[in-house]
């Protein structure tokens, strides 16, 4: 069930008419959160109603168990164990068939079957998962004694396809409110932020998709190196306006049942420099391989300089392979993670210019924006070898423009201009739609809907974020 | 309690839906089809397909469904495969000499040796193997491939007929020609042994000198200059261990049209002869015809495959008024050139379009396209394949674009290599059935010779 999808919204709208008037009772409004849950999973697959119960229950128990003992190494063994479970988890049931057909490339043998993959929405759960029993770990949260609540936290149904990944013990706080309300402020916002999440996702993302991206990315050699080259612009805005809507809905249908989920993306395309941009783009996602990876891994504390760039290195090759089983994405996250680096470096060896002048500022976001969308072609390329294809065909430097339609351009531009809006002008516009009455509200989201119904009659397609 | 703000705007927008249906004024503002609701309650187990290419082959496979076991799409009423036949039947007896040579004319998927690799493969498997074929001197589109011939070109002027700047219609067997002086290359890696190459040049006065070099042997010049404008082609015996073979131009003007790959050994050579964006008169009209002649007469086909119609499938007004006049033609001139030889229409693939309701519907000219093709075979004695009928007729890529691994790219024209696979396949199981048929027929003639 996807989220832009018609069953969603009449799921979520039955899922508001059973929480609020239960909303006060906490049990009957933990349960109802929970049964919205495992029924937004079992629309994927039944399996997941045997699947996250139990992984829920281990990282429970092995939270009691921070809770209650202070010993040090009985502690390392007990949040070691949740590492290891989720790692587990996420070994066997997503990544088993990349081991298999690497392991059978290598040895020359015959690629074993494997059927159990169950990769919707898995490495958002056990990020979701480990952010508990982590921070128990390190004394950054308190445990839950709740059980029904701590499954209602962890598998919260707006964030398990995409994120936002959300720490347990915020959405628990949230949970264990006794006094729930939904404002008249966050109950528009939150149809605004649904009405958003629907437009940037079916009449920008998917068009772009449908009608450029794809067809260059399927076979870039049937394209000129100029088509191939807006193609993969293409791409750029294709992936932002598509993940970035649907967190707008995610926070949208959060906050439908009075949850707030933390913010995802601030204008990405505008970052200076490569770090500036993991600070605007999947926010969570960053935070968590900054908080939960990188300050693990050793050497941080040596005199070792070297250890603060390979770490960074380390930890955006984990990133990348965790977005999916193949190698385009740990190119991707190398790629990342080296120029994480060198800024780094480079900023260490001549500091940070404090105001730098409006061109340089251009330039570096130029310069930026063009290191990334070449690094998407890694994470969109079927393979490394149709990476390889498309950075050849962009090389080739020929010019045609017969694929890219003017509707296509326009939308292109649109979309680019759309980017760069002040934060100002959304705030405004959303005040505006808040504040409007209820049936300006629902004739705008009909009028949405229209929209959407003429102008993109492709379907929705899935969201590319929930297949990782 | 209910938060009455948010539930009036619900309550609000499920009116505003509801609006559209009950006021027949509204009913072309309809967005929400209320009879998909209680789909919210559908738990459709997922679909665990591990090998979804191998189940469309097993759907489309004829012989494992026994409701299209009599329905092979090939029709070859008056048996002109007999020939192709004729030839097939003495390369499985794998006797000295005997090959089956075929030539492919195809559009974009023949270009990049789609379905055509996979036809190749399957019967040379079968028939055995006697080289790779033809090939271009260079790629005049990124997207030109050769499974097993990897080609690669510098120097040249490329002009491939359909967009070439000469209009004298001289681009050889495969569509291209390549102009080139000192300097200009061409470089083929072999995915295996052959033992001889051919290259196809055009004598013309004044014409240059190349050279050939195989595994950098020297294996000989070749002068491409003659007293008038014809066809000229320059063999050589190949190395054994040679895998990798360069044609160099020593001084100008050279014109090229291509390379050929063979073997010693009995079997089948099947030339991949696809030109990107390639419609029916490519071959009726924009070939030179005495030249087209020159070069059919040299290469010998048993059998000619006419593979055309996507491109021009979205230009009903071409379909409709053009195409049966210009298919004629090219089934004229084969006859005229090669007055023996087999000819097979093969029908262009599904060619998906985005319908209004948001489905992958079937381009509406295809299916007449399919007709005309099919009756243009049969009044010329020629035989016809119908790929469209054959990968599932109306709506095929729409399920193929649906399927994970996906089977056509995003353009719903161009088939993925597994789709590319099913279609080489299908065509491989038809004229193998076609073949059977024919070695009835013969058994049966002997008998009834044996009874006289």
């Amino acid at each position: 069930m996807l989220l832009s999808s018609s069953s969603y919204f009449v799921f979520l709208v039955a899922i508001f008419f059973l929480y609020w008037p239960v909303a006060r009772i906490r049990a009957l409004a933990l349960a109802a959160i929970l049964f919205a849950n495992y029924f937004f999973y079992a629309k994927w697959d039944l399996f997941y109603l045997f699947l996250i119960p139990a992984a829920s229950t281990v990282d429970f128990l092995i939270g009691l168990g921070l809770a209650r003992f202070q010993h040090a190494a009985l502690r390392r063994s007990l949040a070691g164990l949740s590492v290891l479970w989720n790692a587990g988890l996420l070994a066997t049931l997503k990544y088993t068939p990349f081991v298999l057909e690497n392991w059978s490339a290598v040895t020359g043998g015959a690629k074993p079957e494997w059927h159990w993959s169950f990769p919707i929405g898995l490495s958002f759960y056990c990020f979701q998962s480990l952010t508990y029993t982590l921070d128990l770990y390190r004394k950054d949260a308190k445990a839950t004694h709740s059980y029904l609540a701590y499954l209602a936290a962890v598998s919260f149904f707006p964030t398990t396809l995409a994120g936002p990944i959300t720490r347990v013990s915020s959405l628990l706080t949230q949970f264990e409110k006794k006094d729930k309300s939904l404002s008249i402020e966050d109950g528009g916002r939150a149809v605004f932020l649904i009405a958003l999440g629907l437009m940037k996702k079916m009449l920008i993302a998917d068009y772009l998709g449908a009608n450029l991206v794809n067809r260059i990315f399927d076979f870039p050699n049937l394209y000129s190196g100029f088509e191939v080259l807006i193609g993969v612009y293409g791409y750029a805005l294709q992936l932002y306006y598509d993940f970035s809507g649907y967190t707008d809905i995610a926070l949208g249908s959060a906050l439908m049942l009075g949850i707030k989920l933390p913010p995802n993306f601030k204008m990405p395309y505008a970052a200076e420099n490569i770090a500036d941009f993991w600070r605007r783009w999947h926010i969570s996602l960053s935070n968590w391989l900054r908080d939960y990876l990188y300050f693990s891994l050793p050497g941080l504390r040596s005199k070792w300089k070297i250890f603060t760039y390979t770490n960074l290195v380390l930890t955006m090759a984990i990133g990348g392979l965790w977005h999916g089983p193949s190698w385009t994405f740990v190119v991707w996250g190398l790629l990342h993670g080296a120029a994480l680096a060198l800024t780094r470096a480079w900023q260490n060896w001549r500091g940070t210019q404090s105001n730098p002048a409006w061109w340089a500022r251009l330039w570096r976001t130029f310069a930026t924006v063009h290191f990334v969308a070449f690094a998407w072609i890694f994470f969109r390329a079927a393979s490394l070898d149709t990476a390889w294809q498309i950075v050849n065909r962009i090389a080739s430097f020929t010019f045609s423009a017969g694929n890219i339609s003017a509707p296509v351009a326009i939308v292109m531009a649109i979309a680019a201009l759309a980017h760069y809006i002040p934060d100002a002008w959304f705030q405004t516009t959303d005040r505006l739609f808040v504040r409007a009455p209820f049936y300006v509200q629902a004739a705008a989201m009909a009028l949405l809907l229209l929209a959407i119904h003429y102008v993109n009659a492709t379907g929705a397609a899935p969201f590319i974020y929930t297949r990782f | 309690m209910l938060p009455r703000y948010p539930t009036l705007t619900i309550l609000a927008f499920g009116g505003i839906m509801l609006l559209t249906d009950v006021v027949p004024a509204l009913h072309d503002y309809k967005v929400m089809d209320w009879a998909n609701l209680p789909r919210v309650l559908d738990f459709v187990d997922r679909n665990r397909s591990a090998a979804p290419e191998l189940e469309e082959q097993q759907r489309l496979r004829p012989e494992t469904d026994p409701s299209r076991q009599a329905r092979y799409p090939l029709d070859d009423n008056e048996h002109d495969l007999d020939h192709f036949y004729q030839a097939l039947h003495k390369a499985e007896g794998r006797g000295q000499g005997a090959e089956v040579r075929i030539l492919h004319y195809g559009d974009s998927p023949t270009t990049a040796d789609l379905i055509t690799s996979d036809a190749r493969a399957l019967l040379q498997k079968q028939f055995g193997d006697a080289g790779h074929g033809f090939c271009l001197i260079a790629k005049p589109w990124a997207w030109y491939a050769h499974r097993g011939a990897d080609v690669e070109g510098s120097g040249w002027i490329v002009d491939p007929v359909n967009q070439s700047s000469i209009k004298d219609g001289l681009f050889g067997l495969g569509g291209v020609s390549f102009r080139g002086g000192p300097g200009a290359t061409a470089r083929v890696k072999l995915g295996g042994p052959h033992t001889r190459i051919e290259v196809a040049f055009l004598q013309q006065p004044g014409g240059g000198q190349l050279r050939v070099f195989a595994a950098d042997r020297d294996l000989g010049v070749v002068n491409t200059g003659g007293p008038k404008l014809q066809s000229g082609f320059a063999s050589f015996p190949l190395p054994p261990e040679a895998r990798q073979v360069s044609v160099q131009a020593l001084s100008g003007p050279v014109r090229l049209f291509g390379m050929m790959f063979s073997k010693d050994s009995p079997g089948v050579v099947y030339h991949s002869l696809g030109v990107n964006g390639a419609y029916v008169s490519v071959l009726a009209k924009f070939f030179n015809e005495a030249h087209w002649r020159e070069q059919l007469q040299h290469y010998k086909p048993h059998l000619v495959i006419v593979n055309y119609g996507t491109n021009e499938s979205v230009y009903p007004q071409f379909v409709d008024y053009a195409s049966e006049k210009e298919l004629r033609e090219i089934v004229r001139r084969l006859r005229s050139a090669l007055p023996g030889a087999s000819i097979l229409v093969m029908s262009p693939m599904d060619r998906g379009q985005r319908m209004a309701t948001g489905e992958i519907g079937t381009v509406p000219a295809i299916p007449r396209l399919v007709a005309i093709q099919r009756r243009v075979a049969a009044d010329t004695g020629s035989a016809f394949f119908n790929t469209f009928e054959a990968m599932g007729g109306l709506g095929t890529m729409g399920r193929w674009y649906a399927a994970e691994p996906r089977l056509v790219g995003a353009d719903f024209i161009h088939p993925m290599p597994g789709g590319a696979k099913i279609v080489g396949g299908l065509l491989y199981q038809a004229l193998l059935h076609g073949y059977n048929q024919y070695k009835l027929r013969l058994i049966q003639q002997k008998s009834m010779v044996a009874g006289k």
